[in-house]
């Protein structure tokens, strides 16, 4: 190329306009995406659409072989293990046995309220291709995408408890920001009590709960749930349990798997529809008919 | 000038994109999913270093901002900000390449490492400038420590098995021309 014949002179005024124009165009880039964020973020999913399921044929063998060597080393203390198992399944069995009645207590009370759950709360699961790449950052690359009818927020979990919510969505891929990232806020309501809290993510195993109303009310081994609020996340996705550090500060013990997540659940969420006109519900003609009575009822009264 | 000599040239850049995705590759294994996992030193910013001052010849500038670029976007960073940090230091170790081209690893290792520090500081404190959240100051600084320390590994696969060699004083540039 000609550009470069004369660019064997590493001080020449050519390499000098070539570095010129790339550090201009990559601060351009860089204050774009400060400037209008969601974009150049578009673009970057787009890229990793285009990028990492290619590299999925080579990733899979090799992620499937560093976990098979690791798995390997836990073979070394397999009998110590088989009996620890033995003993956690004999307490698991009572525990299946209150499961299993309180679920089908549970099915007697929903019956007999009449209860119906949500029915729109599907799911598609999706497996996880990447990772974040960096120390710095929680989240991984899930191979469902636009195609697959993913929409930005929507809630995913393993098979027990909130991962993170979707967050760039792209043809064939989308990237879930976990609980854990620093960038991650989850409204959460933390049972019994029912005290409403933001489970703020800081890059650590345990993020703390912050904004909580009353401290007091709130014991380590309670419940966290999220709370709904603010309408991105459905209400009610389990969390973890509350643990208090040695600080004294209140924090989630998450309820799923994080040291190896393969597959995650993408939760179906269409937001919860307000009711706003009370009015319509009635319908007009039981509206009037009302109004009627109401009108009779008075009279009656004066008379 | 010889068609070899050519040939060698674009084999070499090649070679250095496919590092680059090679590295990334290994980033992106969805491995470590959980938090407090080890903080890898940045590879892509050694190997651009490394090679800046080997054969300036071998990473053109157009392909370390398009390298730097992708690495951003894969890696969930600020897109733009750390590969033109990354460049603007590479193209200064380019400048320096001849005189490092007699010095020792040490003396090398420090004029890199200058570099590198510059960069992760530069990086942390534009981001702070321009209100974006960054990382904890403390893996940052591990970073910084475990890229300087990496270099020496860096260096022994680029001479090593790369076979990216300083230039002796005596030998003809890739195009004919001494470099």
């Amino acid at each position: 190329m000609a550009k470069d014949r004369t660019n064997v002179d590493y001080t020449g005024p050519l390499r000098r306009l070539v570095l010129a124009v790339l550090v201009l165009v990559l601060t351009g880039i860089f204050l774009l995406w400060r400037i209008d964020s969601p974009r150049v973020e578009r673009f970057r999913a787009q890229v990793t659409d285009q990028i990492v399921p290619n590299l999925d044929w080579a990733m899979a063998p090799i992620t499937g072989t560093i976990n098979l060597a690791r798995d390997f080393q836990s073979y070394r203390r397999i009998a110590e293990q088989n009996t620890e198992l033995r003993r956690e399944l004999r307490q698991m069995q009572a525990w299946k046995e209150a499961a299993l009645q309180l679920e089908q207590e549970n099915a007697r009370l929903l019956d007999l309220n009449n209860v119906s759950l949500d029915p729109r709360l599907t799911y598609i699961t999706g497996v996880v291709l990447a990772d974040s790449g960096s120390p710095f950052r929680q989240s991984v690359l899930l191979n469902v995408g636009a195609r697959d009818g993913i929409v930005e927020g929507w809630a995913t979990m393993d098979g027990i408890g909130l991962v993170g919510r979707i967050s760039g969505v792209a043809q064939n891929t989308s990237r879930v920001i976990m609980v854990t990232d620093a960038t991650s806020r989850i409204p959460a309501m933390i049972q019994p009590s029912g005290q409403r809290a933001i489970v703020a993510g800081d890059n650590s195993a345990v993020p703390p709960i912050d904004f909580l109303e009353n401290p007091d009310l709130v014991r380590p081994g309670d419940r966290v749930v999220t709370s709904g609020d603010g309408g991105v996340l459905p209400a009610g996705l389990l969390l973890g349990q509350v643990a208090a550090d040695p600080g004294g500060q209140l924090r989630v013990r998450l309820a799923a798997d994080y040291e190896r997540l393969e597959f995650l659940r993408v939760l179906r969420h269409y937001g919860n529809e307000p009711v706003s006109d009370s009015g319509s519900v009635l319908g007009v003609a039981a509206e009037a008919q009302l109004a009627q009575e109401g009108t009779s009822d008075l009279t009656e009264i004066t008379e | 000038m010889s068609d070899q000599a050519s040939t060698r040239l674009w084999t070499m850049r090649i070679a250095f994109g496919l590092l680059v995705l090679v590295i990334l590759f290994l980033h992106l294994l969805p491995l470590q999913t959980a938090t407090g996992g080890l903080i890898w030193p940045d590879f892509v910013l050694g190997f651009a270093l490394a090679w800046s001052v080997r054969r300036p010849e071998y990473v053109p500038a157009v392909l370390l901002a398009a390298m730097f670029l992708m690495a951003d976007l894969l890696l969930q960073r600020p897109p733009g900000l750390w590969a033109v940090l990354a460049l603007i230091a590479c193209e200064q170790i380019k400048v320096q390449s001849r005189s490092l081209r007699d010095a020792t690893l040490l003396a090398e290792m420090a004029s890199v490492s200058i570099r590198i520090v510059g960069v992760i500081l530069a990086y942390r404190i534009i981001l702070a400038i321009m209100l974006v959240d960054s990382t904890p100051m403390g893996p940052t600084l591990i970073q910084i420590v475990a890229t300087v320390l990496a270099y020496p590994l860096v260096v022994a696969i680029t001479h090593g098995l790369l076979g990216v060699r300083k230039a002796a004083p005596n030998e003809l540039g890739s195009k004919g021309v001494r470099s």
